[in-house]
């Protein structure tokens, strides 16, 4: 009797299963070097600041520029589990966007928060067409159509806030602003472990960012259609790019068929003809990067610049 | 700045345009180098009629030919003693030796060690190859051991060269070496090499394809650019703890770069104050 009371009460809406009801389940994600543990770092010392029962549990390692990090922090009067079953996150804080789309279904449906950075930093697998102007493999939907997906949502350009202070990396920061609103607290709190938690120089600017978030958040609170048009625009995909900016010029009475250029070249664009003198057979895959120009022995290949301005020269 | 100065770079300003192509076998690293060396006096902004090449015989001395500068063609092994000759006359000019391991190391052996003792402000860039390639393949005075070639049929015995150990050993202000496959990184050493002021050797790992790569079944070339830095480059002794000790094989962390770099006098300048002196005491 007592066990299916407690099955009972782990399956009730709205709870997690090995947690009190009452815990708050923050998943912060983000791609590496954004300061995804320093943001979980602080809001695990909130909790224990609150005087919480806090477990924060992450996946590091692989974060050169790129890589996944995730972090999940819960806290609460007792906390059992480390990590954050799927639909159960009541807030889901992405410093990247696309890393905050991967983990929307983690975020509890129906009153879950979700915030995110809709600043765009684009994975290498999403570039494998190397032509120039290729499409990336980058989603296109505008911030809005995703905020309407959620019970709360807040989409801020924060690096661009973050730039505004003179640091662009500190955008995790104004992001923990606007999850200060958010979550509640006094601000005190949350300066004080900020201050705790970042490097000593870069104490102040930290705190501005903290404030701009705070700022943004409450703005977007009391306007959120303002908010919202905001989040409209069209993502900030890479610029399509001119036609090629360069020209492989080849001298075929110069080539001597020695095949170096052909085995260098990265993207395998260029052949030997029938004579045994290069040729550029793929052309639309050549992208300018001068290797077969510095290696041929013969000056039998010239990348030349068309761009009016370095034309000139 | 590799970007800027290579957009800008139009190694056709510098070349005998008339002469071309070269006579180089196909796939000869040289090719490479002499792209290196242009480039590097393009980054310099040094001016073609204040440039002066001189080189010697054999493969490497003849690339100096296609260079659109005052060029000077002289005999086997001796760039380096017309060149102190020009350098200490004309110092005005910017002179670099364009020369081979044999005619360096081997004809040119002495007036190398004493180029370096001088320390006059040259650059010589010397072309490693292993091999004798002009004149039929015969062995030279770095061909690795067991390397075969026309006067080593069964293979080299004999103990190499180290020439950047040589030439820091005998007092150059500037020893480096790169491989031709790193051709911005080589341009880069040039530069250094000739803005340093003093002797600067430059050792340039390149690739005899035809001649020695063949005939020791190195692969085309491609192959043979790709492997300069390890298996194409054993050595004979090495340096351990400060013991000197025989090595098959050379690991394949060949230092590159700039290897050795010293503030000492430069000679032309102490040759020119000691004439002045004398002069000013005979007039007096």
């Amino acid at each position: 009797m007592d066990m299916a009371q407690k099955v009972s009460a782990e399956t009730a809406p709205g709870t997690t299963p090995g947690a009190t009801p009452d815990t708050t389940n923050v998943l912060i994600v983000g791609v590496g070097g954004q300061g995804v543990i320093m943001v979980s770092r602080v809001m695990a010392r909130i909790g224990q600041l609150q005087g919480f029962d806090v477990k924060q549990s992450e996946v590091h390692g692989m974060a050169k520029r790129g890589g996944v990090v995730f972090s999940h922090v819960r806290f609460g009067p007792t906390v059992w589990s480390p990590t954050i079953p799927r639909g159960k996150a009541d807030i889901l804080l992405a410093l990247e966007w696309a890393e905050g789309l991967r983990w929307l279904n983690y975020l509890k449906k129906g009153s879950g928060t979700f915030i995110a950075d809709t600043r765009h930093i684009v994975p290498p697998f999403a570039c494998l067409d190397r032509t120039r102007g290729a499409k990336l493999g980058y989603l296109a939907e505008p911030p809005g159509v995703v905020l309407d997906q959620v019970a709360d949502g807040y989409a801020l350009d924060a690096t661009a806030l973050a730039s505004a202070l003179g640091n662009h990396r500190v955008s995790n920061t104004v992001l923990l602003g606007t999850l200060s609103v958010v979550i509640g607290f006094a601000p005190e709190i949350w300066q004080k472990a900020i201050a705790e938690m970042v490097p000593p120089r870069t104490v102040e600017v930290n705190l501005k960012a903290f404030e701009a978030g705070r700022r943004w958040a409450a703005a977007a609170r009391e306007n959120p259609e303002s908010a919202r048009e905001h989040t409209l625009r069209k993502p900030a995909v890479l610029p399509e790019l001119e036609a090629r900016d360069f020209e492989l010029r080849i001298t075929p009475e110069w080539c001597k068929g020695c095949d170096i250029c052909v085995k260098m070249c990265p993207e395998r664009c260029l052949s030997l003809n029938a004579l045994n003198i290069v040729e550029l057979t793929e052309p639309d895959r050549c992208t300018g990067c001068r290797i077969c120009e510095w290696l041929c022995p013969d000056f039998a290949i010239d990348v030349i610049k068309t761009l009016p301005e370095t034309a000139s020269r | 700045m590799d970007e800027i100065s290579a957009d800008s770079f139009n190694i056709r300003d510098y070349l005998r345009l008339e002469l071309f192509p070269h006579f180089l076998c196909p796939g000869c690293g040289h090719g490479i180098a002499l792209r290196a060396l242009l480039w590097a006096i393009h980054e310099l902004g040094i001016d073609k009629n204040d440039l002066a090449i001189v080189s010697g015989i054999g493969c490497s001395g003849r690339t100096g030919a296609y260079i659109d500068a005052n060029t000077f063609h002289v005999t086997h092994g001796r760039p380096l003693a017309f060149a102190t000759g020009l350098a200490l006359a004309r110092p005005d000019l910017e002179v670099v030796v364009i020369t081979g391991d044999g005619d360096c190391l081997a004809i040119g052996g002495n007036h190398l060690i004493h180029a370096c003792r001088r320390n006059l402000n040259l650059t010589c860039m010397m072309l490693n190859n292993e091999v004798y390639g002009m004149t039929g393949g015969q062995a030279s005075p770095t061909t690795s051991a067991t390397r075969y070639t026309t006067t080593t049929q069964s293979g080299s015995i004999e103990p190499v060269f180290d020439a950047c150990a040589l030439a820091a050993a005998a007092g150059a202000g500037f020893v480096g070496r790169e491989v031709t496959i790193q051709t911005p990184a080589l341009k880069n050493l040039l530069r250094d090499a000739i803005a340093h002021k003093g002797f600067s050797f430059v050792e340039v790992l390149s690739d005899c394809t035809e001649i020695f790569g063949r005939k020791n079944d190195l692969g085309e070339s491609p192959e043979m650019i790709m492997t300069q830095k390890s298996t194409m480059r054993p050595a004979s002794y090495g340096v351990v703890g400060g013991n000197i000790v025989d090595e098959p094989f050379r690991a394949t962390n060949l230092k590159t770069g700039i290897l050795t770099r010293t503030d000492r006098p430069e000679y032309g300048a102490a040759y020119r104050a000691h004439a002045a002196g004398i002069r000013a005491a005979r007039k007096s």
